[in-house]
C-alpha cells in the first residue's frame, strides 16, 4: 500500500498546521516556539541535564512498553508498574540505607512493578479480558495506593505534608560525569546497557523469538508450538519489571524520595516512545531522547505562556503521524 | 436523607454518564471499532459544551456544540483507523492525548471564562435520555435494517462486503452515532460540576469501557454493568473516613474501590470471547 503516499503528507501537514494555528492563537509565532523548544531543551548545560534527565525513564518504561508491544500487547500501565516500583524500592531504601539497600532496593522495585502487571498478563491470556482496560484500571489503583500511603504510613517526619524521607545518600545512584550544573547520573548507561540487553534478548533467544512470532501472529505461532498464553504473560511481567525498574531508578538517581505526583506521566509517554522506536529495541534509544526533549521543551515554554497541554497536543500529533506511516507494518492482524 | 437513599441517589448520578458512555462504545465496537477514544470524546464534548455554554450564556448552544464536539472528535477516530488504518488502540490513546492537551490548551487560552457557571439542563433528562438509549439501541440491533448491517460488520467485515454492505460507511455512521453518546456523557459530567476542569472526565471513559465489556457488548447488562460500577463509586464516596477494623483507611485507597471491582470482574465473570468477532480488523 501507499506507505509513503500523499494520504499521510496530507495528514502530517493538517495535524502540524492545526497546532501551528493553535500557538498563533495564543499569540505566539511557531517558529519562535520552534526556537524555544529546542532552546529550551538543548540550548544550556543545564537544559541538557534535564532533558537527560527525563530521557532516563523514558528509556526504560519506552523499553517496557516495546517489549508488551512485540508480544501484541499494549501495556499502557506502565506508570501504575513504575509508582509501584518507586514505592517499594523508597520503602527498602529507607529501611536499608547502604549499597546492599540500593541492590535490594533495585530489586524490589523490580519484582513489584512484575507483579502489578501479573494480573492483566493473566486476565488477557486466560479470560480474553482486554489488557488496554485492566492495565488502565491497576494504574488508577496504584495512583490511589500511592497517595494513601504517602499520606499515611509511608509519610516522612519532615514536615512536608506528601512525600517520604529523603534515602540515605549512601544508598544515591552516583554521578559519572559532572561538569555543574550538568551530572550525568550512572542511570542513563544503564538505561542504555538494559536497551542492549532486550536487543539481544530479542534476537538471540527462543523466549525473545516466541514472543515476536506470538505478537507477529498469535494463531500462527501457536500452531508452530509455541505457548502463547504463557508467552503473554512472560511478556506482560518483564514489561512491568522493566517499568517497575525505571520507577526504583528514578528514586535511587533522581528524586531520592517518593511524593505525591512523583511521576509526570512517562508511562504514558512511553507508549510513544514505543510506537516511535518500530521494531528495533534500539529504536527506544533516539525516542526516548527526543520525548526527553520535548517534555523539558515543552515546559520551558510555559514562560512564553504557552498552555501544558501542548505536549498533550505535540504527543497525540506525533503518535497518529508516525503510526499512519511505520506503525501498521510493524504489527499486522491476522 | 436516610444513608441509604443517599447510596442510591448517588449510585444513579454516578452511574448515569457511564451508561451513556458504554452505549457510545457499544455502537461503536458492534460495528467494528474498538474505542479507546470515548475519553477524549467525553472530555472534548465537557470542554466545548463549558465554553459555548459560557460565551453563548445557552444550555441549548452549549449542548448541541458539546454533542458536535463529540461527533467530530469520534468521526477522527474512524478517520484514523478506517482511511490510515492505525491500529484501533493506538488511535484511541492518541486521540485522548490530543483531548487531554487541546482541552488544557483551549482553557488556558480562554481562561477569562472560567469562573461562570456553565448553563446546564436538569439532570434528570439525561437519566432519561440514558433509559431511553439502552432501550432504543437494544430494539435497534435486533430489529431494525441498519441495526442488522451494523452487527453484521462488526461480527465479519468480508462477508459483509461480499454481500454488498460498505463496511467502512456503516463504521463513519455508526462513529456519529457513538459520538453523540458519548458526547452526551461529556455534557452531563460538565453539568453536574458546572465548570470544565482539567481531565475532569477522570477515566470514566475507561470503566464505561470495561462495564461495556462485562455486560458482553449488550445494552441492558451494559447497563447493569454500569450501576454497579455507580454503586462502588458511590460507596467509595460514603466509605471515605469510615473505619474498618479498627484501622483508619486513608481517603485516597478508597478511591481505588471501583477500579479493583473492574479487575476483579474482568478476572472473575469474563470465562468466554463474547466480543464482536470482526473487532479491530480492518
Amino acid at each position: 500500500m501507499n506507505s509513503l503516499g500523499w494520504k499521510q503528507i496530507v495528514l502530517a501537514l493538517v495535524a502540524f498546521g492545526c497546532i501551528a494555528l493553535a500557538l498563533v492563537g495564543i499569540g505566539v509565532m511557531p517558529f519562535d516556539a520552534l526556537s524555544e523548544l529546542i532552546r529550551g531543551s538543548l540550548g544550556t548545560k543545564n537544559n541538557w541535564n534535564e532533558t537527560l534527565k527525563h530521557t532516563t525513564p523514558l528509556l526504560i518504561t519506552g523499553l517496557a512498553v516495546f517489549i508488551a508491544l512485540r508480544a501484541g500487547l499494549f501495556n499502557i500501565g506502565a506508570e501504575g508498574q513504575l509508582l509501584v516500583g518507586a514505592l517499594v524500592a523508597t520503602a527498602v531504601a529507607l529501611k536499608m540505607p547502604g549499597l546492599v539497600g540500593a541492590v535490594l532496593s533495585v530489586m524490589a522495585g523490580t519484582i513489584a512493578g512484575g507483579l502489578w502487571a501479573l494480573p492483566a498478563g493473566l486476565i488477557k491470556a486466560y479470560r480474553n479480558g482486554h489488557e488496554v482496560i485492566t492495565t488502565i484500571m491497576l494504574n488508577n489503583i496504584a495512583a490511589a495506593l500511592a497517595i494513601g500511603l504517602v499520606a499515611g504510613p509511608l509519610r516522612g517526619g519532615t514536615g512536608l505534608s506528601t512525600s517520604t524521607d529523603v534515602i540515605s545518600e549512601s544508598s544515591w545512584l552516583p554521578n559519572v560525569y559532572q561538569d555543574l550544573p550538568f551530572r550525568l547520573s550512572l542511570a542513563l548507561p544503564i538505561a542504555i546497557l538494559l536497551v542492549w540487553v532486550i536487543a539481544v534478548w530479542i534476537k538471540k533467544t527462543v523466549a525473545g523469538f516466541e514472543l515476536c512470532a506470538t505478537g507477529a501472529n498469535p494463531k500462527a505461532a501457536e500452531t508452530a508450538g509455541v505457548e502463547i498464553k504463557r508467552v503473554t504473560v512472560r511478556a506482560m511481567t518483564i514489561s512491568g519489571a522493566l517499568a517497575g525498574l525505571a520507577g526504583a531508578i528514578q528514586v535511587l538517581a533522581y528524586e531520592h524520595n517518593f511524593y505525591a505526583g512523583f511521576s509526570s506521566g512517562f508511562g504514558f509517554d512511553a507508549l510513544g516512545v514505543a510506537l516511535l522506536a518500530g521494531a528495533s529495541a534500539w529504536g527506544v534509544l533516539p525516542a526516548a531522547f527526543a520525548f526527553g526533549a520535548l517534555a523539558k521543551g515543552t515546559t520551558s515554554l510555559q514562560a512564553l505562556g504557552v498552555p501544558k497541554g501542548l505536549s498533550g497536543l505535540l504527543l497525540g500529533t506525533i503518535i497518529i503521524v508516525f503510526a499512519a506511516y511505520r506503525y501498521r507494518k510493524v504489527k499486522s492482524h491476522d | 436523607m436516610t444513608e441509604v437513599e443517599q447510596l442510591l441517589i448517588n449510585t444513579i448520578v454516578l452511574s448515569a454518564p457511564l451508561v451513556l458512555a458504554a452505549l457510545g462504545g457499544l455502537i461503536s465496537e458492534r460495528s467494528g471499532v474498538i474505542n479507546i477514544a470515548l475519553e477524549g470524546v467525553m472530555l472534548t464534548a465537557a470542554c466545548i459544551t463549558a465554553i459555548v455554554g459560557v460565551a453563548t450564556g445557552s444550555a441549548v448552544i452549549g449542548l448541541a456544540a458539546g454533542i458536535g464536539a463529540g461527533i467530530v472528535i469520534s468521526l477522527l477516530h474512524a478517520l484514523f483507523t478506517q482511511a490510515f488504518s492505525i491500529d484501533h488502540i493506538v488511535s484511541g490513546m492518541a486521540i485522548n492525548a490530543l483531548a487531554i492537551g487541546g482541552t488544557n490548551f483551549m482553557t488556558k487560552a480562554l481562561s477569562e471564562h472560567s469562573q461562570e457557571r456553565v448553563p446546564v439542563y436538569p439532570n434528570w433528562a439525561y437519566y432519561t435520555l440514558a433509559l431511553a438509549a439502552t432501550f432504543w439501541i437494544g430494539f435497534y440491533l435486533k430489529h431494525t435494517r441498519g441495526g442488522l448491517h451494523l452487527l453484521a460488520v462488526g461480527n465479519d467485515p468480508d462477508k459483509s462486503r461480499q454481500m454488498g454492505l460498505d463496511p467502512i460507511k456503516v463504521r463513519y455512521l455508526a462513529l456519529v452515532g457513538s459520538g453523540v453518546l458519548a458526547g452526551l456523557a461529556g455534557v452531563l459530567i460538565v453539568s453536574n460540576a458546572q465548570s470544565f476542569s482539567d481531565q475532569m472526565t477522570a477515566g470514566r471513559g475507561f470503566i464505561a469501557l470495561a462495564a461495556l465489556i462485562l455486560g458482553g457488548w449488550r445494552p441492558w447488562p451494559a447497563l447493569g454493568a454500569c450501576l454497579l460500577f455507580g454503586l462502588f463509586s458511590a460507596l467509595q464516596l460514603q466509605m471515605q473516613g469510615t473505619r474498618i477494623m479498627g484501622a483508619d483507611i486513608p481517603y485516597d485507597a478508597w478511591k481505588a474501590l471501583p477500579y479493583l471491582v473492574t479487575i476483579i470482574a474482568l478476572a472473575g465473570f469474563l470465562g468466554r470471547n463474547r466480543a464482536p468477532a470482526g473487532l479491530g480488523k480492518p
